[in-house]
């Protein structure tokens, strides 16, 4: 038997975040994690770029302010289009592949900004709680909230009457229309699109889609690439924590967390082993965690909303290993290191996601890839490519399951895709791998293979994530707090949750 | 010739809020015109007859959101209002099951039961989170959208009556509305019961009139919004009015004409006439002209700004919002003369549900389908149908012994695909037909028999619905109903208070907060707006004041 300040079921980046959060001041914690290594979701093998990671995680973690302690490369995004004329995006600028300005150009200009700005308001709501309904008004803890909810406010104000305006519209609209009011349907309008959908289960015509693009560009939407992949950001993350003092088991399967009256005691492990704490934080699913807690110590109300969740994951992840470069025509060399996303307009990305309604895989699927070993030589093998692709629509729940035939069905409709911009592609493929979302979930515990753990959709966000009354971050037994992405604000490797639960955590313990 | 005569407001378009606005208007002492540009009233509340001896409601065909404010104010059952409730409706499967829908709670939860006894039990559940959102929602529906960027006194009063009406649901409950609100009927079904049939017939009031599936976001909303009117104080109840939607408009056209009104049909507005940014009258189509410091518009937004004023009166920018505010065509109707009662094996005899709504939709995913077939330009191969037979409540309507059956259908694009184009173009009476052919396969699921029954049809495509009533693409709700169209949004931010760039020029219609069917409410809100702005010391009187 061992004890601890507080126990992290799960090392994701979550995990590790509110446990380095928690170390920091002066907690002592142990991170339980069930795989073999650290990372979660991060997982070279499942990730493959950096985008949104928040600065206020960074600086929490001594991970840097503006440098990472590691070497990045930002990459273009490239807007693949079957007829050649690719649209190349770095930050607001919009250009032709071949040269020359495309007809959205401006307009995407105008998008950019307005979107960065709006990410920029928004973001003050994912770096704290959520906004509360318990204590009433009068309370401190109300109080804070409304000063808080004050500051919110007054950065819409800023905006000007305006843009306030048009940010009140476009919020809660959808991605399809907002895209198409400014542009004509084309690859570019395709990427947003695309991009808006990632990971969810949604079409762009969806309402809230706007929301979750939003949320892709509240950093600024810049794409990195970290040399080493995925395994250096996992990597530092948990340096940063053991570093701080914090202890990580890897391999200790967490099987019950022990409650007593009305409090948490501690957990025990697959093992036998019982840690003991005051205070346990579950990054992985609220389902899970409460499940782990045992459903006794949760009212009836709590375990409906708890179910109702909903989290299918619906992308999968192709790994290709390639002989030699494939040629895109009409793409110059030097753009084949980029994010290249293949969603020629935002109508296919509404036909290609039709499929997560019904348990299909999709057709014609939505694609961003990347080749990584392009830009960073430490990635390539025998001489050859690695290519790594995110495929949507690949539903957790596929009819009929997910067996090797299915996951066959998936590579060659992606390949089939790939075609019809890199036709030499599917002949240098010499290895594929297929991890489809409930490949993700058996790894990684993420409910459904969800990129969120949950929908990021308008009736599961903020107060309302993961359920109404489990907003922040405290559910059931005292001293048991959830800090996945399935809390606010979500996932993505942004950190955030951890880092607002722990403080939340921390900000529990003076009230008791 | 050209004849100019002045009155102290002029309400474009006969349509039930625009005679709404027209006799609120009118009681508060002013001098009222309304001109419609067809031969008939009513816009798309109407009674016809198309076919000898049967009357057509051949738009809507339901009742139950009119303001029982509205209603009292105007004293509309004196000009021979009568709503007929109903007692229920039912879905069929194409093997022979069905789902019956009674509004006596004891009769509809042995029928649950019989389909899943646990969805009978979540059924409490489920209805009393949706009567509580009716609560929550309806004393809103008569009063102005606050403009959350306005620190008026007026704005920041609205404001504060919607908070305090919010803190007032306390917490567990604010929870849940806030969910509630921003969910999809499918999912907010599928959290509740278990039962396919059950859920396809409870989903269809969230889809109906809109460019949204069960699964879209917004239409848990879409349903309140079917859900919130009541008839002798039921919320949620439907009924018909006797005679048809017609005598909706008939009573308020009557009680206008009482209170001293004109009503100028057989030609409509041709412009607007705007002068130094103020409206100054009306030029209508056959070349009359009347002027009136105040102009009520009972056309939708597009209609009103796009077409009939001129560009130079308003500003870019209000011009663009205008053309980005989305009113998508997404329902068609068929209008059925049936010599008889059609057989109906799947149901027991004088069972009360053929009083009522029918349906064949099976499922929330053959629902979704049919709305993935709309968004690429072809009506649904398997619509949702919502089908009545009126005339089995009012004998008034059909012949001795015949029937009369309207049939709502969801989806039908407005700009059909044909060939590698869309367009309201491709409506060609072949694709009407080939389209009737669908829904009539939809309604054989019920009446194996009804096309031996049928005397004549009356096809209506979204383009047909455009054309006839003037509502931009045929959208029931004169603009979609979705979080960026709704209260504050709509129609535009920054004018969603029934005004315009252009002073003295309103909107009265649903393309105003808070939305279509035919409840009133635009008319009467803007009416109170009108009143307040535009006259000195005339306030509205009544109930809906």
């Amino acid at each position: 038997m061992s004890g601890a300040d507080a126990i992290v079921i799960g090392a994701g980046i979550n995990g590790l975040t509110a446990a380095t959060v928690l170390v920091r001041a002066g907690r002592s914690v142990c991170v339980l994690e069930a795989a073999a290594q650290v990372g979660g979701m991060a997982n070279p093998r499942i990730a493959h770029f950096l985008y949104n990671l928040s600065p206020l995680v960074r600086a929490d973690l001594g991970l840097g302010r503006r440098d990472w302690p590691f070497a990045t490369h930002p990459l273009p995004s490239v807007a693949l289009d079957p007829g050649g004329r690719h649209v190349v995006l770095r930050g607001d600028e919009a250009r032709l592949a071949g040269g020359g300005t495309p007809p959205e150009a401006n307009a995407w200009r105008d998008m950019h900004a307005r979107l960065t700005r709006y990410g920029a308001v928004l973001r003050q709501l994912a770096e704290a709680a959520p906004p509360g309904l318990e204590g009433g008004l009068t309370s401190a803890a109300g109080l804070k909230q409304m000063l808080r909810l004050g500051w919110f406010g007054i950065a819409m104000k800023r905006l000007g009457r305006r843009d306030m305006r048009e940010f009140m519209r476009v919020l809660l609209s959808n991605a399809y229309d907002m895209i198409l009011d400014e542009m004509p349907d084309g690859p570019l309008a395709g990427l947003l699109a695309a991009d808006a959908v990632r990971g969810g289960a949604v079409g762009p015509r969806q309402p809230g889609t706007v929301l979750s693009l939003i949320y892709r560009m509240g950093h600024g939407g810049a794409v990195s690439l970290p040399a080493g992949g995925m395994a250096t950001v996992t990597g530092a993350f948990e340096r940063a924590a053991r570093d701080a003092g914090c202890r990580i088991e890897t391999g200790a399967q967490v099987t019950q967390i022990v409650i007593e009256g009305d409090a948490v005691r501690g957990v025990e492990t697959a093992d036998g082993r019982r840690f003991d704490a005051p205070l346990v934080l579950g990054s992985g699913g609220a389902a899970a965690t409460c499940a782990l807690a045992g459903p006794a110590h949760f009212d009836i109300e709590a375990q409906r909303r708890l179910r109702n969740i909903r989290a299918r994951g619906t992308a999968a992840k192709l790994n290709l290993t390639l002989d030699a470069l494939p040629e895109i025509s009409g793409l110059p060399a030097d753009l084949m290191g980029a994010r290249m996303v293949l969603a020629p307009r935002a109508d296919y990305v509404e036909r290609a996601m039709n499929a997560a309604k019904y348990g299909e895989i999709s057709d014609a699927p939505v694609i961003e890839m990347v080749i990584p070993s392009l830009t960073d030589a430490t990635l390539a093998r025998n001489g050859g490519h690695v290519l790594s692709a995110i495929v949507q629509c690949a539903p957790h729940d596929l009819s009929g399951g997910w067996n090797d035939a299915a996951r066959d069905r998936l590579r060659d409709r992606a390949l089939a895709a790939l075609a019809e911009v890199a036709p030499g592609l599917p002949d240098l493929v010499t290895e594929a791998e297929v991890i489809t979302p409930a490949d993700i979930e058996a790894e990684t515990g993420a409910p459904g293979g969800h990129w969120h753990h949950g929908e990021l959709s308008l009736d599961q966000i903020l107060t309302l994530r993961p359920a109404s009354g489990m907003g922040r971050y405290a559910i059931g037994p005292n001293g048991l707090f959830l800090c996945g992405a399935g809390a606010h604000p979500g996932g993505d490797v942004m950190g955030l949750a951890g880092r607002n639960a722990a403080r939340a955590a921390l900000g529990a313990e003076g009230g008791r | 010739m050209t004849q100019t005569e002045e009155y102290d407001a002029i309400v474009a378009g006969a349509g039930h809020n625009g005679l709404t606005a027209a006799c609120y208007l009118a009681r508060a002492g002013l001098r009222v015109l309304v001109v419609e540009k067809n031969d008939w009233i009513g816009g798309a509340a109407v009674s016809r007859s198309l076919h000898e001896g049967w009357t057509y409601s051949n738009c809507s065909y339901v009742c139950s959101l009119l303001r029982r404010e509205i209603v009292r104010d105007l004293d509309l059952p004196k000009y021979g209002l009568q709503v007929i409730p109903y007692e229920g409706g039912a879905s069929f499967t194409r093997d022979g099951g069905r789902f019956a829908y009674y509004s006596d709670a004891d009769a509809l939860r042995r029928e649950m039961a019989r389909l899943s006894p646990r969805d009978a039990d979540a059924y409490r559940h489920y209805s009393r989170a949706i009567m509580r959102q009716c609560r929550f929602i309806r004393p809103f529906l008569l009063r102005d959208a606050p403009d959350p960027t306005s620190l008026r006194p007026r704005d920041l009063g609205e404001l504060a009556y919607l908070v305090k009406k919010a803190h007032g649901l306390g917490r567990r409950e604010l929870g849940e509305t806030l969910r509630f609100w921003t969910m999809s009927i499918g999912d907010f079904l599928d959290d509740h019961f278990e039962n396919d049939l059950i859920k396809a017939h409870l989903a269809g009031s969230g889809i109906i009139g809109t460019g949204l599936g069960v699964y879209s976001p917004g239409t848990a909303y879409v349903l309140l919004h079917h859900y919130m009117g009541d008839i002798d104080g039921g919320i949620g109840a439907w009924g018909f009015a006797r005679g048809g939607m017609g005598a909706i408009s008939g009573a308020l056209a009557a009680a206008f004409k009482d209170m001293g009104g004109t009503i100028r049909t057989g030609a409509g507005v041709e412009r607007f006439l705007v002068e130094d940014g103020r409206a100054r009258g009306v030029a209508l189509s056959d070349g009359a002209e009347f002027r009136a410091p105040v102009i009520a518009s009972n056309m939708d937004v597009k209609r009103t700004f796009l077409e009939h004023t001129d560009p130079r009166d308003l500003p870019d920018d209000f011009r663009s919002q205008v053309e980005r505010f989305k009113i998508r065509g997404s329902s068609a109707k068929l209008n059925i003369a049936l010599d008889r009662l059609p057989d109906m094996p799947a149901a027991p005899e004088h069972a009360s549900f053929i009083r009522g709504d029918l349906h064949a939709s099976e499922s929330l995913v053959e629902l979704e389908r049919a709305y993935d077939d709309w968004k690429d330009g072809r009506w649904s191969a398997r619509p949702y149908i919502d089908m009545l037979i009126p005339s089995r409540i009012d004998p008034t309507l059909a012949p001795q012994g015949a029937e009369m059956m309207t049939v709502f259908v969801q989806y039908a694009p407005y700009d059909l695909y044909r060939n590698g184009i869309r367009s309201p173009g491709n409506w060609t009476g072949e694709a009407r037909r080939a389209m009737a052919d669908a829904v009539l396969d939809q309604i054989a699921v019920l009446f194996p028999d009804i096309r031996e029954r049928i005397e004549h049809t009356e096809i209506r495509s979204p383009a047909d619905i455009e054309r006839e009533v003037g509502l931009t693409e045929g959208n029931i709700f004169q603009g979609e109903l979705t979080f960026d169209q709704l209260l504050f949004n709509r129609p535009v931010p920054g004018y969603a208070q029934y005004d315009s760039p252009v002073k003295g020029l309103y909107l009265v219609g649903s393309s105003a907060h808070p939305g279509g069917g035919v409840m009133g409410a635009p008319g009467a809100n803007a009416a109170r707006t009108i009143l307040r702005r535009e006259t000195s010391g005339k306030r509205m009187k009544g109930y809906a004041a």
